[in-house]
């Protein structure tokens, strides 16, 4: 037993940060994940991953979850639809998977997840804040970890109404159900404040075609443009504006990967805002996120600290925490059961509260801004540059 | 009721019957009865082969039955089943082989194809395997040729479609490389389209094509060439996508025939993008863009492309399934020939299967009722033979010893209600008495009549010794009883005498006043007399006148008188002498008596002693004495005793009745003699109160009395009793309550042996 356990734990340390994994046996317990590990939206799975495997090596160091260990297949989708479906039937059927877990974006959730909810699999923390997602009774396997997009948004109408004072709100978004569940978050927020947006543009998904957009968006003289897309175009238009002079507030949902939108910026990046739905990184006040360093360099060195392994990290522990409370004997069925039993689980001052209709462990969002050295800043309140 | 009281003086072994001697004769008789007989051995053994017969009929009878159950099961194992199972194994393979032509047409890859193929090639193979064995065991030779014929016609189909259907299967994994390579491509292109349209539309409002750039003026950025570009990337772009549709509807299209229109203008559409390419300035044509327009025209119409495969793919499917009706058509005359097959194969076997159920059933039913037959015999056996004809006898002979062991040796032995010391009589059929003795003459019968033998001998030998014993008992016995008689006599003798006395005192007011009356007449009479002779004593002094006559006369009235005086005085001594007798304690003597005459002197007694007592008392007399009633030797005084008993009796009782009733009750006392044939009857009857039914049961007892304590002895009528029993009389009583009682007391006429006897004696 005590030599089998220590041989499943060097396996895992040994082969934790590559493709090839042990067979699954008795002692494991098999966690899934597509998402997209190259092409545009790469950095936001690779993060996810990475978060993971630092919370799956965390507890299998500690001998597991009631003596099991986890372990994670992760199959890369592109952020395609299909490929996400093709993978998603790979790790029920192939792998045999325990639940699935860390998927990333709207669209290919949209497609994996009904896979998923057919088959009884769990389908935990997808990094996205969709609100189909979020309908517990119709998706009753889903397990979010994040606030959803309509709280995103309508947190950014709050800030840009009642910090600066703006009531010319308009959107760039990304022309595919991502973007229109932004669009739609936004235009709900606006609604509430008795507004209503002043120009509403789009972008090919996969292209960097977004000037005639922001020619639209400058014609309009917005005020502020809520960017619902990949960094790459997002960035793309805002160097586009600000060499026209066109120079309203941009604010980031979540999902743009703050990491690379501030690359991509340089300098171009000061002021602009991210919303987040995870704790700031760098904020080891927070014991979740001093536990998460912690962790993160355990498997990588060299990695830096990011929001989105961050939420990877998160990710992880609320499907370890649904282990621990499920017991020794644990079945999809009673790890959900679980959850949404627990009431609230405080994960290192990470508050989350699951149940019978909610499916949405968190409702906290947070708002940051990069600052001219290209680093993001926690910040409670927009201002003036 | 009058039962003769024991004499005392007789010997009641007199009575019995004369002890029987043993008859040796008798015994002989018993044992030398012979009949004709079955022993119970013999009955056993007769009864046990029976069974062995029985056994050995079962035996036979289940061998038969199996053999045949059996011959039909070889039939159905080494015959009928293989080729049921070859059959049903022929109409599995067959349908195996028949579906093999559907799914090579509807399989979906080449790994299924193969399987397919591979799978038919077997079950043919195995097919021709059973084909063979089933020839090779019986006679199904037409079915086979057929199924045979069908099968390599079906495998000529097979052949045909498994060669059509690989080569299109290939085309669909081409196809299916192309959709993916198509999908590729053309995102490739809408993306650099896309994003070459955003910039040249950007640029003709903006002015601006890199951000470090600076702003072309109007006249520069909206010159005809910007805009014959940007009309040319549009084209290209709607061109390009046109052909993507295209293609794809030329991957979905069924039908044939409609491909060639969708050819002709995907064709239009690559030459509208290539020449709208063509004419870009060479700053928007680049590598890429061009190399995925080419590959774009490629998959659709190039050689191999998707256009000429999709047309092979559909024609050859349309052959196939030509092909796959014939092969239907050949299909269903083979699963019609191999059904007949299996049914006529299944007939037999069901024929078979019948065949050796129906015997084995037979066999069963045999068996079952030899068995019930077999259970049937052996409780009849149990039941009539050993318990009715063994233990049953048995257990009556052992009850007969018990009795004789127990001492009662007079019940004659039986054995299952046979008496067999009367053999043969108790029946009067000949029939049934010669069938009884065939079935009982046995060994137990033997024991019976030895039994019966021995039961005669040992009750003589108890007679004996029975006598013996009685005798000596007896004697002992009548010693005391005599001691006790002769006591109870002398008791007797005494309460007679002082019953004697006592009826004495009863009589002596009566006596008194019989007596009293004719001393009246003799001092009457005296006093005439003496008148009468002083009257004659005047006339003698007269002597003048002497008159003779007168004094004749007077003399004549004076012995009349004096005889009364005579007769008076007779009349009394007489009352005297009889009452002397009465009291008289000696036993009386037997004598010629007129009894109607004593009857009536103690009425006239009794009457008197009861008025001396109480003088109101009257009552009236009635006669009815029948006068030629002869005189009956008795003893006087007994029966004089018994007439007062009685009459006192009456009197008393009817004293009573007047003094409850009154003055209107008028006691009258009956009396009546009749002779009957050898007696004579004397009756009394009073009107008294009668004798209730309880206690008239009683009155004859001793010691019963129902009169006041003091006036009655309670021994009248005992004594009374005794008396007329000496006297070989008897006494009935016929009473009604309130109205009457009537004694009737009878004698015989003829007096009793004791009486002669008794009287020789005197005369001697």
């Amino acid at each position: 037993m005590m030599i089998r356990m220590t041989l499943g734990l060097v396996l895992v340390l040994v082969t934790s940060w590559g493709p090839a994994w042990a067979e699954s046996d008795q002692q494991t317990i098999v966690f899934g994940q597509s998402a997209a590990l190259t092409g545009p939206a790469r950095e936001l799975g690779i993060g996810m991953r990475l978060g993971l495997h630092a919370a799956f090596s965390e507890v299998n160091r500690e001998g597991g979850v009631h003596d099991r260990l986890l372990r994670l297949e992760s199959l890369d989708d592109r952020y395609e639809p299909e490929a996400a479906i093709a993978n998603t039937r790979a790790l029920i059927e192939k792998y045999k998977v325990f639940a699935l877990i860390g998927a990333v974006g709207t669209p290919t959730s949209k497609s994996a997840q009904p896979v998923a909810t057919e088959a009884g699999v769990p389908y935990i923390a997808p990094f996205t804040g969709a609100e189909f997602l979020r309908d517990a009774k119709k998706r009753p396997n889903v397990v979010n970890v994040r606030a959803s997009y309509y709280q995103e948004t309508d947190e950014m109408v709050v800030r840009l109404h009642e910090d600066l004072g703006i009531d010319r709100i308009s959107i760039f978004y990304q022309n595919d159900s991502f973007g229109q569940a932004g669009l739609n978050g936004l235009r709900r927020a606006v609604n509430r404040h008795g507004l209503s947006l002043i120009e509403e543009v789009y972008y090919t998904r996969n292209t960097e075609a977004v000037k005639i957009a922001l020619l639209d968006l400058r014609r309009a003289n917005a005020k502020a443009v809520v960017i619902v897309g990949a960094y790459k175009p997002a960035a793309t238009m805002i160097q586009w504006a600000k060499r026209l002079n066109f120079n309203p507030y941009f604010i980031n949902i979540s999902f743009i990967g703050s990491a690379a939108l501030a690359r991509a910026l340089g300098p171009d990046g000061a002021g602009v805002y991210v919303t987040q739905v995870v704790p700031f990184p760098r904020d080891t006040s927070l014991p979740i996120v001093a536990q998460y360093q912690k962790a993160l360099m355990e498997i990588d060195a060299n990695s830096k600290p990011s929001f989105v392994s961050l939420e990877g990290y998160l990710a992880g522990r609320i499907a370890i925490e649904g282990l621990q409370l499920a017991g020794p004997a644990p079945t999809r069925e009673n790890f959900l059961h679980a959850l949404t039993q627990a009431g609230d689980i405080d994960l290192g001052g990470f508050h989350l509260r699951y149940g019978v209709d909610d499916n949405q462990g968190s409702d906290q969002v947070y708002l940051t801004r990069i600052d001219k050295r290209g680093r993001f800043q926690s910040v409670n309140k927009m201002s003036a540059p | 009721m009058n039962e003769p009281p024991p004499t005392g003086s007789q010997n009641p072994i007199d009575a019995g019957t004369p002890p029987r001697e043993v008859k040796p004769s008798a015994i002989e008789e018993l044992e030398t009865e012979k009949h004709f007989r079955v022993g119970i051995g013999a009955r056993l053994y007769f009864l046990l082969l029976g069974a062995v017969v029985l056994m050995g009929g079962a035996t036979t009878l289940a061998y038969f039955t199996f053999n045949e159950t059996l011959q039909h099961e070889i039939q159905l194992a080494e015959y009928s089943m293989p080729n049921l199972i070859d059959s049903v194994g022929v109409a599995r393979k067959s349908a195996i082989v028949v579906n093999g032509a559907f799914r090579l047409v509807s399989a979906s890859s080449k790994e299924e194809h193969r399987a397919v193929v591979e799978a038919t090639a077997r079950e043919i193979a195995s097919l021709e395997n059973t084909i063979l064995e089933l020839e090779a065991r019986s006679a199904f030779d037409e079915q086979t040729r057929l199924i045979r014929s069908n099968l390599e016609e079906l495998g000529g189909h097979l052949e045909v479609i498994k060669q059509s259907s690989a080569r299109r299967l290939d085309i669909v994994r081409a196809l299916n490389v192309f959709i993916d390579e198509l999908g590729e491509t053309s995102r490739r292109v809408e993306r650099l389209l896309v994003e070459a349209i955003d910039d040249q539309a950007f640029y003709l409002i903006s002015g601006l094509r890199q951000l470090d750039d600076k702003v072309h003026s109007i006249k520069k950025r909206a010159s005809e060439d910007e805009l014959t570009a940007y009309r040319n990337l549009i084209t290209v772009n709607q061109s390009a996508n046109l052909a993507v549709l295209l293609l794809d509807e030329v991957l979905v299209l069924a039908d044939r025939q409609f491909l060639i229109p969708l050819e002709e203008r995907f064709q239009s559409a690559v030459r509208n993008f290539v020449q709208a390419y063509a004419k870009l300035p060479d700053s928007m044509q680049n590598d890429l863009l061009e190399e995925n327009l080419t590959r774009l025209d490629e998959i659709g119409e190039g050689p191999e492309g998707v256009i000429k495969l999709r047309m092979e793919e559909l024609l050859r499917l349309g052959q196939e399934q030509d092909t796959l009706a014939k092969a239907r058509t050949t299909s269903e005359s083979l699963v019609s020939e191999v059904n007949s097959l299996v049914a006529q194969i299944n007939e037999e076997a069901i024929q078979s299967s019948t065949a050796a159920r129906s015997a084995a059933q037979t066999g069963i039913l045999l068996l079952i009722l030899l068995n019930v037959f077999g259970t049937i015999g052996a409780v009849a056996l149990g039941s009539v033979f050993v318990r009715r004809y063994l233990v049953h006898r048995l257990t009556g002979l052992a009850s007969a010893m018990r009795e004789m062991a127990s001492g009662d040796l007079e019940v004659p032995v039986q054995v299952e209600g046979h008496d067999i010391t009367k053999p043969g009589k108790d029946s009067a059929n000949y029939f049934t008495r010669n069938v009884k003795y065939l079935v009982w003459d046995d060994e137990v019968t033997d024991m019976a009549r030895a039994l019966e033998v021995f039961r005669r001998y040992a009750r003589e030998v108890q007679r004996l010794n029975l006598v013996e014993k009685l005798a000596k008992e007896l004697d002992a016995k009548n010693e005391n009883l005599e001691q006790a008689l002769e006591n109870l006599k002398a008791a007797q003798e005494q309460v007679i005498a002082e019953q004697k006395l006592a009826s004495l005192g009863q009589l002596t007011a009566g006596v008194a006043h019989e007596i009293k009356n004719p001393l009246n007449f003799v001092s009457n009479f005296a006093n005439v007399s003496i008148e009468m002779a002083d009257d004659i004593e005047e006339l003698m002094k007269q002597d003048d006148n002497l008159d003779l006559e007168e004094i004749k006369s007077i003399l004549e009235e004076l012995r009349t008188s004096l005889g009364k005086i005579k007769e008076h005085g007779k009349r009394a001594d007489n009352i005297v002498r009889s009452m002397l007798e009465h009291s008289r304690s000696k036993e009386g003597e037997w004598r010629k008596t007129n009894l109607n005459a004593l009857l009536k002197q103690y009425v006239d007694l009794s009457y008197h002693a009861l008025r001396a007592e109480d003088n109101s008392f009257n009552a009236e007399m009635k006669e009815d004495l029948d006068p030629n009633i002869e005189e009956i030797v008795v003893i006087p005084q007994d029966i004089c005793r018994v007439f007062l008993n009685l009459v006192t009796n009456a009197f008393q009782a009817m004293n009573e009745k007047q003094k409850k009733v009154g003055s209107d009750y008028l006691p009258v006392l009956s009396i009546s003699s009749r002779p009957l044939e050898d007696r004579v009857e004397f009756s009394i009857r009073d009107n008294g109160p009668g004798i209730p039914d309880d206690v008239r049961d009683k009155i004859f007892e001793p010691f019963v009395t129902t009169k006041e304590p003091g006036k009655g002895t309670g021994l009248g009528l005992s004594l009374t009793t005794d008396i007329l029993v000496r006297h070989g009389g008897a006494i009935q009583v016929d009473t009604e309550v309130g109205q009457y009682t009537e004694m009737r007391v009878s004698l015989p006429l003829e007096p009793p042996a004791e009486a002669l006897s008794s009287m020789e004696n005197k005369t001697e």
